[in-house]
């Protein structure tokens, strides 16, 4: 797997001509110009630092001036001594970046205003320093007289100070590129992206981010070096804050990111000001004004605005997946070392969420972790995965203790995973997702490319092999949910991992689909892997797992096949409460009185930026009928539940609620209209109490007696009772579910709309969340229901409506439509077995 | 392709930026010269009062047909208190707008960075303010740099004698702007008592925002200070004035130029008669014509100034009218706008009798520097006024 | 003597901070920005003062309410000029925004109220009361007691009330606030506007104590700024207190190590604090889930 050569780029072409030009533009002009020609390379090379930090690692700093003065004080302070500026300038470059390793010990901890705050009291210390240090730095009045640089012999005046500065320019730029594309520069991405997921692809986020703070900062330092012979001069007053401000604005003006960001930016920042020096007491004004207007006009950057004008190059098409032995490739020689979790208990602040937990998931099968919510699955995942440290108890493998090793280490003890909820880094490409975790943590050279052409073959059979047959060169964050889970997988895959730990990978698929997941499971296990599920669907479970272990309320209570699994009359009563799912239909078919339509939507266009979801959608909803809206994943039941609720703007098309077309209005309006969602996800005040959660959803009736209110609706959610004053962030999914739910009703909708309300809860309780709904139903509720469990929908609802691909293709009585047999097969898979 | 007002508008902005990047203003008839100071920030004020002081003089000269039978003009840019803005300014002003000599603000550093590029290129740099001692003893075998202001070592000495003088010190302490002004009076200050036999009870640094100095003035109280040296601009001085109210530590107070740079009596309140200070020039008291003569010009030509007390600062006015004189007089003398004429002009000058004094002789080889210990006064506010202290 | 002086010094100006930091607090907890510009409103409270109480002579008590509602009108722009074109679209220029914006406000101020600093006249700040034998400003001692008061205000305003609730439920879940019929977009703008009139008062509170002038807030902009993080920007009291905890450090160093080190100890204490503690000193973590 040697790393390939990278091919002469446009982008190097482009350094090239551009740092050409402004050498035949230094060589050519006075003092002035050649003067300014400097300070625009010196400013570009600072920003290319920054731009790494900024740009490839996402981390901002406001003290990069501190390292630019670092570097000109180094390179002043030598050249005072007579030592030569050749080696001024790299000890310079070094010692900056060995500040920026110091600074990143305690700025690693840190994110968003505290990061930028250390930046900034680093900056400040900086200067004080320069101050004090008088000794060495000259103090306030600084260091002149220092000795000119000479290259053989040739003194340094501004013109070969500014050629000097091009070319160290035009290199960094080169460097940015060359590191942009490597392993370290992806793995810095990655870890901006999804610190996480990058941790369990074996990436040492510490290490990554050291990284790119010490060569950010050895960039500003060789900057710096250059400039105080350019100047002939510094001091304090020299680097002022503001002046870190400006290089972070030349990042972002340019466009963060971006290979020439930098040098656009820093040409507008060092030239906007010097063609407005005409305007004396006035500049200042005007170029706060005039970069005011650059952000207003290119929010993204200036690269990002020229961006849109460019033209997309023609993608190649994909390359087909080449014929590779992947059996070979994940079977590792067949290592048979099993998993063995032993006695392992953690608690959360006095709660225990795992205790005495011991199983062994064996190479080649799959091992099911099952139990109802909250049992502790995602826990032991994490403890296994390395993200918690259990407080007793051992993982091994192969005699290698696991527990307590940091994830990234034990990721690279051949221990890979995927998430409840994606963790794609989001702005690579599918297939640059795959080769990262093909280097195992394990980056290589920072200048040489992520992946030769033999890696690039095997990401694409891995992709391939996990069923993922779309574009590889779409950046991950605008693929399907589907595609999702199979990329998360290939990826995980790609780290050769002994053991996957699967963390509900079926949850938001459709039946299909989870049937094809279930082989791809096989598959895996079949190459010699240990399989590790944790997953609700128990027909996928139940079909795919050689051993299945059950959890509830943290332990053990059951382990076994799957036959002996289903018979324990144990598990029957903890996970499945007393009887399997249900839902009440009504006892006397509704009949529709005429007229009274609270909600409707005539011909109805949604969707996101070009692409539209939903495509001239009628539905009504009249008083008092509850309807279901069914359809397949990506059919647009969630956009259309938004689109109604407001949550999406703008939308084409009328949306009407008691004869008003609210097709306009913010959400808030809508709300306060009497239209109440219950949305997907719960969507908690998870640090408020349940309480307060209950009286917000009537904010928008302050005068009601809310407390009586509350009273009744707790009668309505007995478990809610005991749970009044806990923060609502503390509650199980089915608990959180009621809560959201309860909340909606204290609105006194006119129209009650729910979004998923079943998904991710354990069966006893979807059966609880139904009873619910058929209760409401008969004490008059107006209900607009979406729920994957299309059966018990249809049972509780009074009528249909099935989208497909953003369009609604039938609309029948539920009844009907349950027992519609083309319905289920076009559109829903295979309906869900209810008893 | 059609053109659009749009796509024409941009291309004139284009033209427009190309042309102001490319080319020098306008080839001319006019001597021009260029003032690079603080024109927007903390030091705006000493910005304008230089520009105002050069304008006068200027007014003056062109009034009476200019200099070699041009008319003379000054070109302004902000250094904004950073001397790496003000030594690329210096830059432009001399390679792109040609001026003949540059003039210099209130910041000692941006004027040390500007000296070696001065000197470099043999154009004369005036300075009409920052004190710093080794603006002009730069120590370069070619020096252009000349001053019309006070310098640190010499004001240090004369405010030490006068403590001396007045007081009796026996142990005084310094209470300094921790910027590069006040670790030049630092240095002065510390050599003129050591001339002098003299101990200190310690040296103490405030900053510009510090809203109380209470703390580093109890740390001299304790040491025995029995006076203050005091050098800040206007508004931390009172900052100083104010704190030594509260703690009712009433000591003299010697201090260098700054409160004359605006308001004192009204930042500083009663107490900020307590504080004497040094100047080179003062429109207070009896006015000479010549004070009273540019008094009325300057409020003809700036309509703000109603009063002495909107001549703020007046040495700021008093020094740039001064240097501005003095300059066209060496232009006068060296009959060009060659740099190394000019210079030679300044020590070819004999006798001018300015606003601050009657200079004879003002600038040689040797000497370039035009007001001397015997120009200082001591004075201080009343009322909101400056008067003159009697030695 | 030394080390009450110190303190009395300290909690002045650092309840100060603590009361522009309040400002940096509201904003990020409801829309997880900043206003760079707080120091600019620091000014601009002060200078709204002196020319409606002093140059057009106003009331005083007058004066002052008007100020500090102009300030938080001010809030109201820089959120819809400065921060909301870019928070919204998940940009992060509204940090450069509002720093541009600070420049330009600081700058137009320079040009219509004046170069020259300008004292601000007040009863409570020109003789000195005596405590413990100490000087004392009766302003210092209200500047705390402001201070406190606010943060006490907050508190409970946010904890108790129905407005406060609905402010804190579009901290935690916008979306979710939204479905409640909460206008989200105002609870963020009012959030700038307190923010900036919290500047405003602080502004007004301290010109006395010093003078005013037009870059006069960038310094407290930046060192509330510290205080905020030091003390964890999403815990009011945490603010509050750091602001205070940040005065004192000053003075105490400035006392007993002298003023050379001031700048350099505090901010060394800020970094030294966030390396120990990365959410600061009251602050919480987010929990963080896998």
């Amino acid at each position: 797997m040697a790393p390939k050569r990278m091919p002469p780029s446009t982008g190097t072409l482009a350094i090239v001509i551009i740092a050409a030009a402004a050498i035949a533009v230094a060589l050519a002009s006075e003092s002035y110009t050649q003067f300014v020609l400097a300070l625009v390379a010196l400013t570009t090379i600072v920003g290319v630092g920054l731009n790494v930090l900024l740009g490839l690692s996402g981390q901002v700093s406001l003290g990069h001036v501190g390292f630019y003065a670092i570097g000109a004080y180094v390179s002043a302070i030598l050249l005072g001594k007579g030592i030569s500026f050749w080696l001024a300038l790299p000890l310079a470059g070094a010692l900056a970046g060995c500040i920026g390793i110091l600074l990143a010990l305690p700025a690693l901890r840190v994110a968003g205003p505290y990061l930028a705050m250390i930046t900034i009291a680093f900056a400040f210390i900086v200067q004080h320093g320069t101050i004090e240090w008088k000794s060495l730095t000259g103090g306030q009045n600084g260091l002149m007289g220092f000795a000119a640089p000479s290259f053989i012999g040739l003194p340094f005046a501004e013109r070969e100070s500014a050629i000097l500065s091009v070319l160290l320019a035009a290199a960094s730029l080169f460097l940015f590129r060359r590191l942009s594309l490597s392993g370290w520069g992806r793995a810095m991405v990655a870890v901006r992206d999804s610190e996480t997921a990058a941790r369990s692809i074996g990436l040492n986020p510490v290490a990554i981010k050291t990284a790119s703070f010490a060569i950010s900062a050895a960039f500003a330092g060789l900057a710096g070096a250059v400039y105080s012979p350019l100047m002939m001069f510094v001091a304090p007053d020299s680097f002022p804050f503001s002046q870190s401000i400006l290089f972070l604005l030349a990042v972002m003006v340019g466009g963060a990111g971006a290979q020439f960001g930098p040098a656009v930016g820093a040409a507008i920042t060092v030239l906007l000001p010097e063609l407005l020096s005409q305007l004396a007491e006035y500049r200042l004004l005007f170029v706060g004004a005039l970069l005011l207007a650059v952000l207003w006009a290119a929010p993204s950057g200036v690269m990002g605005l020229l961006a849109r004008f460019v033209p997309r190059r023609e993608r190649k098409p994909d390359a087909a997946p080449v014929d590779i032995d992947l059996r070979a490739f994940l079977g590792r020689g067949g290592a048979t070392e099993e998993l063995i979790v032993k006695g392992v208990g953690i608690s959360f602040g006095g709660v225990k969420a795992a205790t005495n937990v011991s199983f062994v998931a064996h190479p080649g099968r799959i091992t099911s972790l099952i139990g109802p919510n909250g049992a502790g699955k995602s826990t032991v995942l994490n403890v296994i995965g390395g993200f918690y440290q259990p407080d007793r108890g051992s993982v091994t493998r192969g005699g290698v203790e696991l527990a307590g090793l940091p994830a990234w280490r034990v990721a690279r003890n051949g221990i890979a995973r995927t998430y409840q909820t994606t963790q794609l880094f989001g702005a690579m490409t599918v297939l640059d997702n795959i080769l990262i975790a093909l280097r195992g943590g394990r980056l290589g050279h920072p200048l040489s490319a992520l992946a030769g052409a033999a890696d690039e073959d095997i990401a694409r059979a891995l992709l391939a092999f996990a069923g993922y047959g779309g574009r590889t060169d779409l950046e991950a964050r605008y693929l399907a949910h589907v595609d999702l889970r199979l990329v998360e997988i290939a990826r995980a895959l790609a780290t050769r991992p002994r053991v996957l730990l699967l963390d509900e990978p079926a949850a938001g698929l459709l039946r299909s689909d989870k049937n094809e997941l279930g082989e791809l499971l096989k598959k895996i296990a079949t190459s010699g892997i240990a399989v590790i599920l944790v997953e609700h669907d128990m027909q996928l479970v139940m079909t795919v797992s050689d051993h299945i272990v059950v959890l509830d309320a943290g332990e053990v209570i059951a382990s076994g096949g799957p036959a002996q699994i289903r018979s324990n009359p144990a598990v029957l009563k903890a996970y499945l409460g007393a009887s399997d799912m249900q839902a009440r239909p009504r006892p006397v078919p509704w009949t529709a009185p005429p007229g009274e339509v609270v909600l409707s939507s005539l011909k109805l266009d949604a969707g996101y930026g070009a692409a539209p979801v939903l495509e001239n959608v009628s539905l009504s909803v009249r008083a008092g009928e509850m309807v279901a809206l069914l359809g397949a994943n990506g059919a647009g039941k969630s956009t259309a539940m938004q689109a109604m609720t407001g949550l999406l703007r703008p939308v084409e098309g009328s949306i009407i609620l008691n004869d008003e077309r609210i097709d306009s209005l913010p959400a808030y309006l809508i709300a306060a209209r009497g239209l109440a969602l219950v949305p997907e996800g719960r969507q908690m005040f998870t640090e408020l109490s349940v309480l307060d959660n209950m009286l917000l959803g009537a904010y928008t009736r302050p005068d009601a007696d809310l407390r009586a209110e509350a009273e009744a609706l707790l009668r309505r959610f007995p478990r809610l009772r005991d749970r009044i004053d806990t923060r609502a962030g503390l509650l199980s999914g089915g608990e959180q579910q009621m809560v959201a739910i309860a909340r909606a009703l204290m609105a006194k909708p006119k129209i009650l709309l729910l979004d998923e309300p079943s998904l991710g809860l354990a069966p006893a309780m979807i059966s609880e969340l139904f009873a619910v709904l058929a209760d409401l139903r008969d004490e008059g509720v107006t209900i607009l229901l979406v729920d994957q469990m299309a059966t018990l929908a249809l049972k509780v609802a009074d009528r249909g409506y099935v989208l497909q691909s953003g369009r609604i293709v039938q609309e029948d009585s539920a009844a009907a439509l349950a027992h519609d047999p083309a319905l289920e097969a076009a559109y829903l898979g295979r309906l869900e077995t209810v008893e | 392709m059609p053109v659009t007002l749009r796509s024409l508008s941009r291309r004139a902005l284009l033209v427009g930026a190309a042309v102001a990047f490319s080319m020098p203003a306008f080839a001319e008839d006019t001597i021009k010269f260029g003032l690079v100071a603080a024109m927007s920030g903390q030091s705006a004020k000493s910005g304008e009062a230089i520009m105002r002081g050069l304008s006068l003089a200027m007014d003056e000269i062109n009034a009476k047909g200019g200099v070699l039978g041009k008319k003379l003009e000054l070109v302004v840019r902000d250094d904004e208190s950073n001397p790496a803005r003000g030594v690329v300014a210096a830059r432009e002003l001399v390679q792109r707008e040609k001026v003949a000599a540059l003039f210099g603000g209130l910041d000692t550093p941006v004027s040390m960075a500007i000296v070696p590029f001065a000197n470099q290129s043999r154009v004369p740099f005036m300075g009409v303010w920052a004190a710093g001692t080794a603006i002009t003893r730069n120590g370069a075998s070619d020096n252009y740099v000349f001053r019309v202001s006070a310098v640190d070592a010499l004001v240090d000495r004369a405010l030490v004698d006068y403590a001396i003088k007045k007081n009796a010190i026996k142990k005084p302490g310094m209470i300094l702007i921790n910027n590069s002004w006040g670790e030049s009076n630092e240095g002065g200050l510390k050599a003129a008592l050591t001339d002098k036999g003299l101990p200190f009870a310690g040296i103490e640094k405030f900053q510009d925002a510090d809203v109380d100095v209470v703390p580093q003035l109890t740390r001299l109280k304790d040491e025995g200070a029995d006076a203050l040296f005091l050098v800040a601009n206007v508004a931390p001085s009172s900052q100083v004035v104010k704190s030594l109210d509260r703690m009712g530590w009433n000591v003299p107070i010697i201090s260098h130029w700054g409160p004359a740079g605006g308001r004192f009596t009204e930042l500083a309140g009663p107490s900020a008669a307590n504080v004497h200070f040094i100047q080179t020039f003062s429109f207070a008291g009896k006015m000479s014509p010549k004070a009273e003569a540019v008094f009325e010009a300057l409020k003809k030509k700036y309509p703000e100034v109603k009063t002495l007390a909107d001549v703020t600062p007046a040495v700021g006015i008093a020094n740039a009218y001064d240097a501005m004189h003095l300059t066209a007089m060496a232009v006068e003398k060296a009959g060009s706008t060659d740099g190394t004429k000019i210079r030679d002009g300044f020590y070819a000058i004999d006798r001018y009798d300015g606003l601050i004094k009657a200079y004879d002789k003002p600038f040689s080889e040797q000497n370039h520097d035009a007001l001397s210990s015997g120009d200082y006064i001591f004075t201080h506010f009343i009322e909101g006024e400056i008067v003159p202290l009697t030695n | 003597m030394l080390l009450f002086s110190a303190i009395v010094s300290g909690i002045a100006v650092g309840s100060m901070y603590g009361l522009i930091a309040l400002g940096y607090h509201v904003t990020y907890v409801v829309s997880s920005t900043v206003n760079f510009a707080q120091g600019s409103c620091v000014m601009l409270g002060a200078v709204l003062g002196y020319v409606l109480g002093i140059r057009l002579g106003l009331p005083m008590p007058l004066a002052i309410v008007l100020s500090i509602l102009l300030c938080g009108l001010f809030g109201l722009v820089v959120e819809r000029l400065l921060v909301r074109p870019f928070a919204e679209r998940g940009s992060s220029a509204w940090l450069m925004a509002t720093v541009a914006g600070g420049i330009v406000v600081d700058n137009v101020v320079l040009f219509t109220f004046g170069k020259e600093p300008r004292g601000f006249p007040s009863f409570l700040a020109a003789k000195p009361i005596e405590i413990f034998g100490m000087g004392v400003f009766p302003l210092q001692i209200v500047i705390p007691l402001v201070g406190l008061g606010l943060a006490v205000i907050l508190q409970f305003a946010f904890q108790r009330t129905a407005k406060g609730k609905a402010m804190l439920a579009v901290v935690q879940n916008k979306r979710a606030a939204q479905l409640m019929g909460i206008n989200v977009r105002r609870a963020v703008a009012l959030s700038f506007a307190l923010s900036t009139a919290l500047a405003g008062l602080a502004g007004i509170l301290i010109a006395p104590l010093f003078s005013v002038q037009s870059d006069m807030g960038t310094l407290f902009g930046i060192k509330a700024f510290a205080a905020a993080i030091l003390g964890g920007i999403g815990s009011a009291w945490g603010v509050m207190l750091a602001g205070i905890l940040y005065g004192l450090i000053e003075a105490l160093v400035t006392s007993f190590a002298g003023s050379s080190y001031t700048q350099i100890v505090a901010f060394a204490v800020v970094i030294a604090a966030l390396a120990i503690r990365p959410n600061g000193l009251l602050g919480r973590a987010g929990t963080r889930k896998v």
